[in-house]
């Protein structure tokens, strides 16, 4: 039976994505254009020609290092280190876990799936997904230290650095209060 | 910007030459998903540079300012934290907005939780992929814990940024946007 992880990512609405800029980028180039006329718009082109020429390299070698990450750390793994632990130990390892978890959204969500259904902690989950999205290494490194520049990057990062045991603990006491159930007892 | 250059390739190579020792057969996959990862940013993200650049020059830089800059202090940052929760989508169209306002004059405390709200709340992932996969309780009960947390990041940022004497505005990377034109 194949595990939700194994199954491919979904077609990303692409086209729309594409078609959402094309439109951000004519209607507000059009509306500088009618205010502030064509210097302006050859400013801003200026600027985002030398930021695409800065970006790419750092986006080709980040792009390298997702798919090797995706490559010689299988979901499995990763998954096995989240169960394995509990008590604030468990919360540290799924924060480092969600750190260095490459890829997109639906891997990570599929993950948190698989280990619902294996009676994994309520608290592990929300500490490993937060720290994916606040403070994953990947994002770091493709985009904030690129486009952000390193200091505003880093102290972004130092500063979201508590941010998943916060929400972790937090998940924990709510579910020992109150008695809630919020993750689903069935494997999709 | 060259030390992210070197940094990434470092890694990258780092991560080829394991690969190369350890595991060969991860050769082939591994640069099948980053061409597959780099195909649709090719054009989406010169796009959004692009649209962000514009849209940075139209910004009333005095609102910005006034609303979310280093002195809007806590209301800022909440206002902040609200509106990184709106964004839409994922990072190639949000960073480079986000830029935008940071350069029309935001605060550092309150882009630190802009940036935090945006990837904690993520309405776009939600929507796309967390609501259908992990159910409506879960993301209710996610969203519940998490929903102090871009405020305390602003917060600790402007603690951190006092404690390690850093600028108001820190260098806003290679995102050098031109100066508003303005009839000049």
């Amino acid at each position: 039976m194949p595990s939700p992880e194994d199954q491919p990512e979904p077609r990303r609405r692409g086209f729309g994505q594409l078609a959402f800029f094309a439109a951000l980028a004519l209607g507000s180039g059009l509306l500088l254009w009618r205010r502030d006329g064509l210097p302006a718009i050859e400013a801003g082109i200026d600027a985002s020609l030398s930021l695409v020429l800065a970006v790419a390299p750092v986006i080709l070698g980040a792009m390298v290092v997702a798919g090797y990450a995706k490559a010689l750390l299988p979901r499995a793994l990763i998954a096995r280190w989240l169960g394995a632990e509990s008590g604030l130990k468990g919360l540290l390892l799924a924060m480092a876990v969600g750190m260095v978890t490459p890829g997109g959204p639906f891997a990570s969500f599929a993950l948190v799936v698989g280990l619902a259904g294996t009676g994994a902690d309520i608290g592990a989950c929300i500490t490993y997904l937060t720290a994916w999205s606040v403070i994953g290494l990947h994002r770091l490194i493709m985009w904030e230290v690129p486009l952000l520049g390193v200091d505003l990057a880093l102290l972004r990062f130092g500063a979201c650095l508590i941010l998943p045991l916060i929400a972790g603990i937090a998940a924990r006491i709510l579910v020992r209060r109150f008695g809630l159930q919020p993750l689903p007892t069935r494997i999709g | 910007m060259l030390i992210s250059v070197v940094t990434v390739w470092t890694i990258a190579l780092g991560l080829a030459g394991f690969a190369l020792w350890r595991r060969p057969d991860a050769h082939r996959p591994a640069l099948a998903t980053g061409w597959s990862m780099l195909k649709p940013l090719m054009l989406r993200l010169p796009l959004a540079i692009l649209a962000a650049s514009f849209l940075s020059q139209l910004l009333p830089k005095a609102a910005v300012a006034q609303l979310l800059g280093a002195q809007s202090g806590l209301p800022g940052i909440l206002l902040a934290a609200i509106i990184g929760g709106l964004f839409p989508g994922g990072p190639m169209v949000s960073f480079p907005i986000v830029i935008a306002v940071y350069q029309a004059g935001a605060g550092t405390p309150q882009i630190v939780a802009l940036l935090t709200a945006w990837s904690v709340y993520a309405i776009h992932r939600v929507m796309a992929f967390e609501l259908p996969m992990l159910g409506t309780r879960f993301v209710l009960f996610r969203l519940a814990v998490s929903l102090l947390l871009p405020v305390i990041a602003g917060i600790l940022a402007g603690l951190l940024q006092d404690a390690l004497g850093l600028p108001a505005m820190l260098d806003g990377g290679s995102f050098a946007l031109p100066a508003p034109a303005g009839g000049q």
